[in-house]
């Protein structure tokens, strides 16, 4: 740290950025040990090879010419095989590599002033957050509240205590000034679900 | 908010992955396609033909050993090499320091605050909440300069805003202490703990 860049403050945007977005920390640590198992072993025949010792598992000339004469030598099943699961591991990789990676999370952006610390809450806060209000809203138990909280979408479903009807209205708009509260960026949706059937001795 | 090297990461795992796809696919080809079978037949004898001659034209003297091999050796080292260090990468960028300033004072000499001043003391104010089922504080360096990330973990059913509300008067009240701007990022997270905790009823 030296004392010209301690003025300037490191940039927020950049840093939400990374905290909503996977850093592919776990998948980059696999995808290297993978390449250092085999290079260890590539290592190993060749450092065997080279000071004329006899192969560890298979002389790499002998292991060539297999490959050159590919299709034959090995069940075509079995190299349909290899060749199957090898190529969905790539994908796996490949996906991890340029798809977005996002996060279930939200930033809580209102209220607040700018230059105060920034804040990002894990959907399932915000879930249990809201399940709480709309158990409140609807007078049911815990039990029969379900929230789903996705990237532009909050799903809230009661299930009503038998004979007793509850309102959506009323649960969307407390569900809705709670979420107003909360000032979430990405905003979401609400859309409330009252089941059909009811909960007996609830 | 660490300085794991994302872009980095994903380039070399999609590199990685399109190599295996690649290769997989090619397999596939070879097992099941016959026309490919003799294209590959034809063009890996090639490529065959040519390392042979490589490794014939390298041999030690008078030894029937190439020193091809002894390169081939040193590449995967440096590979292994390459590898340890891009693991070393990920997740780091904890910092020791809060704040570094020269002292305009009487007093020749710096001064600088640990970043366990912050830690510490936000830590404490955080312990014995009873909406919270636990809270760490670290201290980041990020870009070179010192950032503060206050991890949360509510009980269900706290109010996420009005728990950011009160951590930030905390951390208002640290930066009075400190004299200094800090900036600070507060997650609120669950995790196993919050999942099997009993709910916060009284607020």
């Amino acid at each position: 740290m030296t004392r010209n860049q301690e003025d300037q403050s490191p940039d927020m945007g950049r840093i939400l950025r990374r905290e909503t977005h996977s850093s592919r920390a776990v998948v980059a640590t696999a995808a290297a040990v993978l390449v250092i198992v085999f290079a260890a072993y590539g290592l190993l025949e060749a450092g065997v090879h080279a000071i004329g010792q006899p192969a560890w598992l298979i002389e790499p000339q002998v292991a060539a010419e297999r490959l050159v004469a590919l299709p034959a030598g090995i069940p075509p099943l079995l190299l349909g095989a290899i060749g199957a699961v090898l190529a969905m591991f790539g994908l796996v990789f490949f996906l991890n590599g340029i798809l977005p990676g996002r996060r279930a999370r939200h930033l809580l952006a209102g209220g607040r002033n700018a230059d105060g610390p920034a804040v990002v809450v894990d959907d399932e806060v915000v879930a249990s957050s809201l399940a709480r209000r709309a158990r409140l809203a609807a007078n049911v138990t815990p039990e029969q509240v379900m929230v789903v909280v996705s990237q532009r979408q909050v799903v809230v479903n009661v299930r009503p205590t038998s004979g007793v009807p509850v309102d959506p209205d009323a649960v969307l708009a407390a569900v809705g000034s709670e979420l107003a509260a909360m000032a979430l960026s990405p905003s979401p949706e609400v859309h409330v679900n009252v089941a059909q059937s009811g909960v007996i001795g609830a | 908010m660490n300085s794991t090297p994302t872009l980095l990461n994903r380039i070399l795992i999609a590199i990685l992955g399109l190599k295996m796809l690649a290769i997989g696919v090619l397999l596939v080809l070879l097992a099941s396609v016959p026309a490919v079978a003799s294209w590959w037949h034809s063009w890996s004898a090639g490529v065959w033909a040519g390392i042979n001659q490589a490794f014939n034209a390298t041999r030690f003297p008078g030894r029937p050993q190439s020193w091809l091999w002894v390169l081939v050796a040193l590449a995967l080292l440096v590979l292994i090499a390459l590898m340890v260090a891009w693991v070393a990468q990920q997740g780091k960028g904890r910092a020791n320091l809060l704040a570094l300033e020269y002292d305009p004072g009487d007093v020749p000499g710096d001064v600088r605050i640990g970043g366990g001043v912050a830690e510490q003391a936000l830590k404490h104010a955080l312990a014995n909440r009873p909406d919270l089922a636990g809270a760490t504080v670290t201290t980041y360096n990020v870009k070179g300069s010192p950032a503060l990330k206050v991890r949360l973990l509510p009980r269900q059913g706290v109010a996420p805003h009005l728990l950011a509300d009160e951590v930030y008067a905390l951390v208002a009240a640290l930066e009075a202490v400190v004299g200094k701007r800090i900036p600070v990022l507060i997650h609120i997270g669950a995790g196993a703990r919050t999942r099997f905790s009993r709910a916060e009823r009284v607020r």
